[in-house]
């Protein structure tokens, strides 16, 4: 199993660097960041602007395939993926970036997944019962709800409880308390603080898609044939469920995370916004505003790799459950 | 006003206690002795309703029977019979939303009316069921012998964990799986379907049940496997005295293991009765339509099947009459008027077992001297202009030289290379000549199929040559050619339901291919009713979709559609093997005809040899990709020389009680080896019942060197009452007249 996990690895390394270079030419061919420094006062002459370029590693004369050749070459051997036109650099910006991105999304991520399914089994055991048709049916509107309205909604309640209980329980916007003195403890309740309000928000959208997949999947089983011979040797319908459906209708929804922790991670730039927490998701937005080739690229690259990382997830999920994949 | 209340509740409380008070009754009647002391599993007066979106459906109405330890009783019927939905009543399995009244007792306990929990003590461990898929009826996550261990588990939950894993051993030895030790840690995937129905077997007989319930055990699977299968279970029945209920459709595989046979038709039992009263003395117009509408392997001379006209009535509206009636050509009004009850047959003879009873109000009238062909109207045998004409002076319409299909296996999920090659097809050679039948037949997996793809593909790339009416593959093969080819060679398909576009109208279905070869729209409309009236159907249904048709008739349209450009060759593609039996004989029957009337060619694909020798003229039985023997269908079906082919008609079982329990049958070892491990000399020594038994410095000659065709040679037909004409028939063997291994010939004892 080891070695069939090695191998999907390998394959997905190989993957990224063929979306990371398709994605830098892309970017390298579109983005103009000297349209930018045009619009600065007092307005730099070309020669400057190519100057300043230079400098950074981003000198426009070049061809694109020179440059390609020279940010490769500055990652492989000095892991440097460049600098903006700024001027700042991308491997310092990055490492925050992904930090705040992290911790804004993984608990939510896990939260996301355990009730999901976890309601997904509830809901297809109580089929067309009351408790199904609640669920079910939040689950179908949060669907179809726009993200960026269920945060502004959540927002709005928990300022409505600060209000309420008069005192300042949730920040709905921000990261930490700029400032804050005290201890441990009084750091630990601030950062509860912040998170409680984004994790809730995210998590409360999320577990919808997870929750429809799996009561399908679940109901899709129920009446298998082999939940039937189980029944036959004398497990209640309840056993049979539970040890031999569940098992089976779980494996099309650990492929499915492959695909959704990518795009709540990368894709989450409305929650970081909203919440204002600056991480790559709104980073890869303003990246494209700026011109920014590399890091455009960098979130580009980012972006591919935790997709590999769901995908090896999901693989080593499926592996786990499915012994039909072993057998290679 | 309250009065009114008070009556109207008094009376619902009334019906709830008499329907108490029912139940009571016919638990009383059990009581009071009714049922022998010696019966297993008593079943009286079952009743299975349906609430469906149309209104209730009465799926079972009225079951009696009696089963005794070590006695096996076939359930008989075609599909919408009722007789899975009893079977799964019986134990417990049918949604909570079936409405089930009656009484069943195993061992004296009554099982109607448990809860889900209470029946879970006697599920699996007193009465247990294999059911008829293998493929999916196992849980593909869990290793085989975590599912056996688990049967043992649940019912008994002090037993150690070695002293279940051994069992689970020598549970799988039981059934026949080789080296069970190492095998009980495989997944189901890596089993096959005939070896999983034996983890199936091996499951259901883990605790000794009493009662042992096969729902249609063997008809998934090939022939050579079902005769493997049946095999199991009757070591089964006899390993552990169970009693056995077989349900199925096909009236050869009961004919050997039954000893009492119940026919249902529309959710009741319309005769019941020792086997040999129920095949040799039937007493209900539609048991002798079942036991006409079977084709029979065994037998050479040629007579219509017979066809039992219309299709079983919808249980949403009870039947006021006889159920049978509308397609029974005996009714008459009386047989309208009040459903008849199941009677004892006069002069049946009391053998201990079931009764012999029908549900007819002619039985007096029928009896074994009655013709069922001319209860029934079969058809007469129809004759083709050609079969006066010797087979070698008439003209070729479809050749096939050497063709050949190989398909690379790869490996690797980057970089493809090449492990093996798969020879599906493998130096295929034969003719069909005009008005004659030729049939290919095989187990699965062995090439049929393929072999038809190639005749279709008709490219000139392919690995061989396909003369279809003079046009050969290898000349030309533009679209011109095609579609002249097209207009020659018409296919039919196995699944009419599948091979008809839903949402196009009869009239579109058949005007496509007409319009296609250019036919202007008032001959289109000619032509299409004159095919719907060659096929059987009303004209004027032409306006229908697919859907508003039963699936015998879904397959006429199949074959209408076919004749539509008037070929001269048709492919069929397992024509019937999708229909209910007595469908298939109306279907049969007509192919027949069509054949006689406008001189077609079939080559015809089948699973069933039964059909294959009915419609046949010629046979070719393929093995792995080869034609091991060929030849006029009477020779082969009578003196097959190629051990492969005596298997596999060894493997048929026949409508025929007293022939299926004495004769000597050959069952083959293991399944058919995978393509990749086809050895070097004779495909067959693997599984060989000669090869096994023949002296070692032969066996090396069978390994070595493969053996090709060979006609069969004079001095073997010395019998021959014409011993001057050559034999039309080949078979590739060095030894057609080895002695077969002692340990692959079974004879049941008569009991």
């Amino acid at each position: 199993m080891i070695r069939y996990l090695a191998k999907r690895a390998l394959t997905y390394v190989f993957m990224i660097f063929l979306t990371t270079t398709a994605g830098y030419f892309l970017a390298v061919n579109t983005l103009q960041p000297a349209l930018l420094e045009q619009e600065r006062i007092p307005r730099p002459t070309p020669e400057q602007v190519a100057n300043s370029f230079r400098l950074k590693g981003l000198d426009p004369d070049l061809s694109p395939w020179e440059r390609y050749v020279g940010w490769l070459t500055a990652i492989v051997t000095r892991w440097d993926w460049g600098r903006s036109p700024n001027g700042a650099f991308i491997n310092a910006e990055f490492g925050d970036r992904v930090w705040i991105s992290t911790r804004l999304f993984l608990a939510s991520i896990v939260l996301t997944l355990i009730i999901g399914v976890a309601l997904g089994v509830y809901t297809a055991a109580r089929q067309y019962r009351a408790s199904d048709r609640v669920i079910t049916s939040y689950s179908y509107l949060v669907y179809i709800v726009p993200a960026p309205i269920a945060y502004f909604l959540v927002q709005l309640g928990a300022i409505n409880i600060n209000e309420t209980v008069g005192e300042r329980i949730f920040f709905v916007t921000g990261i930490s308390t700029p400032g804050l003195d005290g201890g441990g403890w009084a750091q630990f309740v601030d950062m509860l603080a912040h998170y409680a309000v984004p994790t809730f928000a995210i998590t409360i959208v999320g577990w919808g898609t997870y929750q429809i997949a799996q009561r399908q999947y679940l109901l899709d089983n129920v009446n298998a044939d082999f939940v039937r011979t189980a029944r036959a040797k004398g497990l209640t319908r309840n056993q049979a469920i539970s040890r031999h459906a569940l098992r089976v209708s779980f494996i099309p929804v650990a492929q499915s995370i492959a695909f959704t922790i990518p795009a709540i991670f990368a894709g989450g730039f409305f929650a970081e916004k909203i919440f204002a927490w600056h991480g790559v998701g709104s980073w890869s937005i303003d990246a494209i505003a700026l011109q920014d080739v590399n890091a455009a690229t960098a979130t580009l690259a980012y972006g591919s790799v935790i997709f590999a990382i769901g995908a090896i997830l999901a693989d080593f999920a499926t592996t786990l459950v499915d012994p039909r994949v072993r057998v290679q | 006003m309250s009065h009114e209340m008070t009556a109207g509740t008094e009376s619902a409380d009334l019906s709830a206690e008499l329907s108490a008070i029912e139940r009571l009754h016919v638990a009383g009647l059990h009581a009071a002795g009714d049922a022998p002391a010696d019966a297993v599993l008593s079943v009286r007066d079952l009743n299975v309703r349906f609430n469906t979106e149309n209104g209730v459906v009465h799926a079972v109405r009225g079951i009696d029977f009696d089963l005794r330890a070590g006695k096996t009783l076939g359930i008989v019927g075609e599909s919408g019979s009722g007789k899975s939905v009893t079977s799964m009543a019986i134990m417990g399995l049918l949604p909570p939303t079936a409405e089930i009244t009656g009484s069943v007792r195993l061992q004296g306990k009554e099982l109607l009316g448990l809860s889900d929990k209470a029946m879970c003590q006697y599920r699996g461990n007193d009465i247990a069921m294999v059911f008829q898929d293998p493929l999916s009826s196992l849980t593909p996550v869990y290793t085989v012998g975590n599912q056996i261990i688990e049967a043992l588990t649940v019912h008994n939950p002090t037993m150690s964990k070695q002293a279940k894993e051994a069992r689970a051993v020598e549970l799988l030895g039981m059934v026949g799986i080789p080296s069970p030790k190492d095998r009980i840690k495989a997944f189901p995937h890596e089993f096959s379907g005939g070896m999983r129905q034996r983890v199936m077997i091996a499951i259901a007989i883990a605790n000794n049940p009493r009662v042992l319930i096969a729902d249609e055990p063997t008809t998934a699977l090939d022939v050579t496997i079902q005769a493997q299968v049946l095999e199991v279970l009757h070591a089964a029945q006899e390993e552990t005295g169970a009693a056995v209920v077989m349900i199925t459709h096909d009236l050869g595989v009961v004919a050997g293991m039954a000893d009492d046979i119940m026919v249902m038709y529309a959710g009741k039992p319309v005769e019941t009765g020792s086997v040999d009263d129920i095949y040799y003395n039937p007493r209900m117009p539609y048991t002798m339509g079942l036991l006409g509408a079977v084709p029979r392997v065994d037998a050479a001379e040629k007579s219509s099947l017979v066809p039992i006209e219309g299709i079983p009535p919808n249980l949403i509206h009870p039947p006021t009459g006889c159920s049978f009636a509308p397609r029974c050509p005996l009714a008459s009004d009386a047989c309208l008027h009040g459903e008849p009850e199941l009677r004892p047959v006069t002069g049946a003879s009391l053998n201990g077992g079931l009764p012999h009873r029908a549900a007819c109000l002619k039985t007096g009238s029928l009896g074994p001297d009655v013709d069922v062909r001319e209860v029934f109207r079969a058809p007469a045998v129809p004759v083709s202009h050609f079969d006066a004409i010797p087979r070698a002076e008439r003209r070729t319409v479809l050749e096939l030289r050497d063709v050949r299909k190989h398909f690379p296996l790869m490996k690797g999920a980057l970089i493809k290379r090449r492990i093996g090659t798969v020879k599906a097809v493998d130096g295929l050679s034969f003719d069909i000549r005009e008005g004659e039948c030729f049939s290919i037949v095989g187990e699965s997996g062995c090439g049929k199929t393929t072999t038809l793809l190639e005749i279709m593909e008709f490219h000139k790339d392919q690995d061989g040559e396909v003369v279809i009416g003079g046009l050969s593959n290898k000349e030309a093969s533009d679209a011109k050619t095609k579609s002249a080819m097209r207009k020659e060679l018409q296919m039919v398909f196995q699944d009419p339901t599948g091979a008809l576009d839903p949402r196009f109208t009869v009239f579109e279905v058949l005007s496509e291919p007409l319009e296609n070869a250019g036919m202007a729209k008032p001959q289109i409309r000619k032509r299409i009713m004159e095919l719907m009236e060659l096929v059987g159907l009303q004209p004027d249904h032409v306006n229908r979709f697919p859907n508003q048709f039963s699936g015998g008739q879904r397959q006429r349209i199949g074959i209408a559609r076919a004749l539509a450009v008037n070929p001269k060759l048709v492919v069929l593609d397992e024509p019937v093997s999708a229909l209910d039996v007595s469908v298939q004989a109306g279907v049969i029957n007509l192919l027949d005809q069509l054949r006689a009337e406008l001189g077609l060619s079939y080559l015809m694909v089948a699973h069933d040899l039964s059909v294959v020798r009915h419609v046949s003229n010629r046979v070719a039985v393929m093995y792995l990709g080869k034609i091991v023997e060929i030849g006029d269908v009477d020779s082969v079906f009578d003196n097959p020389r190629h051990p492969y082919t005596r298997a596999l008609l060894s493997a048929i079982p026949v409508p025929d009680p007293v022939l299926e329990r004495t004769r000597e049958r050959i069952i083959l070892q293991g399944d058919l080896p995978s393509p990749l491990e086809a050895p070097t000399g004779c495909n067959f020594a693997t599984r060989c019942p000669v090869f096994v038994a023949l002296p070692p410095a032969k066996q090396e000659k069978c390994l070595s060197l493969e053996p090709g065709l060979a006609t069969v040679a004079e001095t073997t037909g010395a019998g021959h009452p014409f011993p001057a004409a050559p034999i039309d028939q080949q078979f590739a063997c060095f030894y057609p007249d080895g002695e077969l291994d002692a340990d692959m010939l079974v004879v049941h004892e008569t009991n």
